[in-house]
């Protein structure tokens, strides 16, 4: 299990990227700031960079809002 | 140029019309340090119009703009004065930051009046040039008291030194037509004309009580005016009603030290790097200058935040079609669009070619500003009209006769609930089909309240007096009517679906005027990114964001360039909620405002936050002067918190289940959806209750929700009218 | 279109320029007042940032202040100027420059006095094909 956001629990597969966790919680927005375990993670790295299974992944979301 | 040209023998009469009814003349001053040092006082009904100083009390408890406002309609007002008294007034104010050229986002005025809708005062704040124009005048703010007995017109020249009421019985009253006509009439030269701005309403502020304010600047590459709205809680239904067509102030000579601050080079400084900043960072983060704030309705769509059919949902399969794309074959990019010199975020967007297929206009290709997330996401999304000719429609005529696209749009969208619902029929509507979907009926619905007649001049009462109409004549069910007609304090809802953000249903909830989303917006950072867990995390958002918030209220400022766009290394310098507090710009408005007032003993953020805290209590008490202001009134419907219905909780079925099992500690299998509802409803009410103890207690509150007197002493409010509320408050 | 052609390879930082343009314009031998910024990359070479006329800015002042004059050099019209300094925040070279002494942004005008003092011959008068006129 990946835990997502200290809320969601996405079921890890062998293999797993940053980009695929992203799909998997449906998140679409383009301007996100990824870590995992508190490691930042640069945008161009998401389609390569592993995650095991166990790990925390942190998906903020940065948004001016209204 | 404009699609309404104002002609020479047009501009004699309205000319021909002019009585001069009360007349004003001063000695204009330069202002100091970002104040003008005076305010101007405007009874249209005694035709008196007199100045009134501004002390150093006046400025350090009251800062400016929203606190300026409420201040001097404070001291006008006592608890039995209702909308429609003489003694209401409208108030208008920048701040010692506004009228800054060199930074984005300091033209902003701040209007003030006691709501039509609400009861309490309400604040909206709203681009265009009258503020910083005013101050630069001589004025830190407009009082205007009083119901005059004929149509007037107010007339402020800052160059001459001349105030007037002016009777007008010739001029228009809607904005896209008297916006041209001031202009008309009072400038000559492109100079003249961008020194212009006026303040006004239309035909629907006088048949509603969702009554919005125009303010005008002109664009002089297009040589026509342009409008933005102070949109909320019935400002324009005020100025119609005291008979007020226009308020118009010209000055000319805004330059960059106009503000006479202490010091030019910090200003210059971080004017021009944040210039930089969003030439680099607007067109990969949110393109404002390309989309405006409708980027966001496909986000919202995307994360089920997006309000579809009065709030149910928070997405649909047709969304797309409102998804700025849409939009962009209206807009023209020949011209800046910032609503204040050195608004490089130009979040503004100026639509052209717009063919209207209904009303007065029929036939007519127009050019309007917007249209803006909330209109999309109102009148479009939650009305189920996935169509963006018809929501740029419904801008133009909402702007044009002076209606809240906001309030139009959530209003709405309770009205065909209830048509659906079969609350509402042919017969009680005059024959429009009010369901979901239907474009032709909402035009209707608007040239109604035009018009002034219908079942226009219902829905124009806003949602919580059509709960008690709708009960007492049709029969409804007056707790399915609460339940699902999103108002608060008797304000619309703006447009954001809260279900799953606790924080931001108190961010709505615990808003002074009404549920306005400007006071707080935490929904991602609540619901998606998960950085507010607990109560007390919750009850500290809700205490830093609206009072940093408020700060902009008072300064003149507006606050899309605060956090619409950050910096290339904020999320590697800082990470979590201080991150989204967006340090460097923080930074930016301490220098700014040091810059600009002088006041060197002001260092850091926390001194600009604690500058808001006097004015959001004051605004609080304000709120119980006038009968509300309790923990009572703090109540919000149920459709904000959680599914109303069955066929809502069904369609998010697994995610409610879930909810039950973890959260609420149920097991749902075997229960029928509707037991399962209750539950979840139990269980979410009990939140809210749980978040609002909470926010109280970090405010300094009592368990009503009434600041306390150790309170209102610590922030030097202990006015002795303010401390006699209290103590009543407390036998 | 006339303009200010540069050739960093020329230049030996004796920085001449910079002082001719600020007293001709500013009436003061002062670099922070010139429209040519020469600065060190290390290595004995040296960087000429100085406006080429390109013309971007012209549409994002909201005052039209700015203009191409009959030459076709983008002149800025100081009574017409709020000093917004929008134009310097969105000039693709990063040269418009700012003073506090005034509330108008400074930029070359391509009058050619620094040419007349450059010893090296690195900067110079030259009329390029007209850019398109933004209006």
């Amino acid at each position: 299990m990946i835990r997502v956001n200290d809320r969601w629990d996405i079921p890890w597969q062998e293999g797993m990227t940053i980009e695929q966790v992203l799909v998997a919680c449906h998140f679409t927005h383009h301007y996100i700031a990824v870590s995992v375990n508190g490691a930042l993670v640069p945008p161009e790295e998401y389609a390569r960079w592993p995650v095991a299974d166990g790990d925390q992944v942190q998906v903020i979301h940065i948004i001016g809002g209204g | 140029m404009s699609s309404f040209e104002i002609s020479k023998e047009r501009i004699e009469a309205l000319k021909a019309g002019h009585r001069v009814l009360a007349e004003f003349r001063y000695e204009p001053q330069p202002v100091e340090k970002g104040y003008a040092g005076q305010t101007l006082y405007v009874n249209v009904g005694t035709h008196t119009i007199a100045t009134k100083p501004v002390d150093e009390r006046m400025k350090r408890t009251f800062i400016g703009g929203r606190g300026f406002d409420l201040w001097l309609l404070w001291n006008a007002v006592s608890s039995d004065t209702r909308w429609d008294s003489p003694e209401n007034e409208i108030v208008i104010a920048s701040g010692p930051l506004g009228g800054t050229t060199q930074y984005p986002g300091t033209g902003k005025s701040i209007a003030v009046t006691l709501s039509p809708l609400t009861g309490v005062p309400i604040d909206s704040n709203v681009g265009g040039y009258f503020g910083p124009l005013l101050k630069f005048a001589g004025f830190d703010a407009l009082e205007v008291q009083g119901i005059a007995d004929e149509e007037v017109i107010v007339f402020i020249d800052g160059n001459q030194g001349l105030v007037q009421i002016l009777t007008a019985p010739e001029e228009s009253v809607n904005s896209h037509l008297l916006a041209e006509e001031m202009v008309a009439l009072f400038g000559q030269t492109p100079q003249e004309k961008q020194g212009i701005s006026s303040v006004s309403a239309g035909v629907g502020a006088e048949h509603t009580l969702i009554g919005c304010l125009n303010f005008s600047f002109y664009d002089p590459r297009r040589q026509l005016t342009r409008l933005k709205q102070a949109g909320r809680g019935g400002l324009g239904t005020v100025l119609r009603q005291k008979r007020v067509k226009a308020l118009v102030v010209k000055y000319v000579g805004v330059k960059g030290d106009s503000n006479h601050p202490a010091d030019l080079q910090p200003i210059q400084q971080v004017g021009a790097r944040m210039h930089r900043e969003i030439y680099e960072r607007d067109p990969i983060m949110f393109t404002m200058r390309l989309d405006g704030t409708n980027h966001l309705t496909k986000i919202m769509n995307d994360y089920d935040i997006l309000p579809v059919h009065n709030f149910r949902y928070g997405s649909h399969p047709e969304a797309e079609k409102i998804y700025s794309p849409h939009f962009q074959k209206y807009f023209r990019y020949d011209a800046p669009d910032g609503c204040w010199y050195g608004c490089t975020l130009a979040c503004a967007k100026f639509a052209a070619g717009l063919e209207l297929r209904s009303g007065p206009d029929k036939g007519q290709v127009v050019t309007v500003d917007g249209p803006e997330y909330e209109t999309v996401a109102g009148i479009g999304a939650n009305c189920g009209i996935w169509n963006a000719h018809d929501v740029l429609e419904a801008n133009f005529y909402c702007d044009a006769y002076g209606i809240d696209t906001i309030s139009f749009g959530t209003a709405l969208a309770f009205v065909m609930e209830c048509y659906e619902e079969g609350i509402l029929n042919k017969e009680i509507t005059g024959g429009l089909e009010l369901k979901f979907g239907n474009g032709d009926a909402m035009l209707e619905l608007l040239h109604q309240m035009g018009r002034g007649e219908g079942f226009g001049l219902i829905v124009g009462q806003g949602i919580r007096r059509m709960k008690q109409i709708f009960a007492e004549r049709y029969g409804a069910d007056p707790q399915f009517l609460q339940d699902i007609g999103m108002e608060a304090k008797g304000l619309e809802y703006s447009e954001y679906v809260t279900k799953e953000s606790l924080a931001q249903q108190g961010g709505y909830g615990l808003a002074n005027k009404g549920p306005q989303h400007d006071e707080a917006w935490l929904i991602f950072m609540d619901a998606v990114n998960n950085q507010i867990p607990t109560f007390e995390d919750k009850a500290e958002a809700l205490h830093y964001f609206p009072m940093w918030r408020t700060w902009f209220g008072l300064n003149g400022l507006c606050k899309l360039p605060w956090n619409d766009v950050e910096p290339a290394d904020n999320r590697v310098r800082y990470r979590g909620i201080e991150a989204a507090k967006v340090p460097e710009h923080v930074q930016n408005y301490v220098e700014l405002f040091r810059a600009i007032t002088g006041r060197d003993d002001v260092r850091s953020g926390d001194d600009l936050i604690r500058m808001s805290e006097g004015v959001y209590n004051f605004q609080r008490l304000f709120n119980l002067k006038m009968g509300q202001g309790t923990r009572q009134h703090d109540a919000i419907p149920y459709r904000s918190v959680g599914p109303v219905t069955d066929v809502e909780y069904e369609s998010r079925a697994e995610r409610y289940d879930k909810q039950l099992r973890e959260l609420v500690g149920i097991d749902p299998t075997g229960m029928s959806t509707a037991e399962k509802r209750l539950a979840l409803r139990r269980y979410r009410e009990g939140q809210y209750e749980k978040l609002i103890d909470a926010v109280y207690k970090r405010r300094g509150w009592n368990e009503n929700g009434i600041p306390t007197l150790e309170k209102v002493r610590e922030l030097g409010l202990d006015f002795p009218d303010v401390v006699e509320l209290i103590e009543k408050h407390s036998r | 279109m006339k303009v200010l052609v540069t050739n960093d390879e020329l230049c030996i930082g004796c920085h001449l320029c910079e002082d001719v343009c600020s007293h001709a314009w500013y009436k003061e031998i002062n670099r922070a007042k010139s429209s040519i910024r020469i600065t060190s990359l290390g290595n004995a070479e040296w960087n000429m940032a100085v406006c080429n006329q390109c013309g971007q800015c012209i549409v994002v002042c909201p005052t039209q202040a700015l203009s191409r004059d009959k030459q076709g050099v983008v002149r800025l019209k100081k009574e017409l100027c709020v000093g917004c300094l929008s134009c310097v925040g969105f000039c693709p070279t990063q040269t418009f420059y700012v003073h506090p002494d005034y509330v108008e942004p400074i930029k070359c005008i391509a009058c050619g006095l620094c040419t007349k003092e450059c010893p090296t011959g690195a900067i110079a008068i030259e009329t390029l094909p007209d850019q398109e006129i933004a209006k």
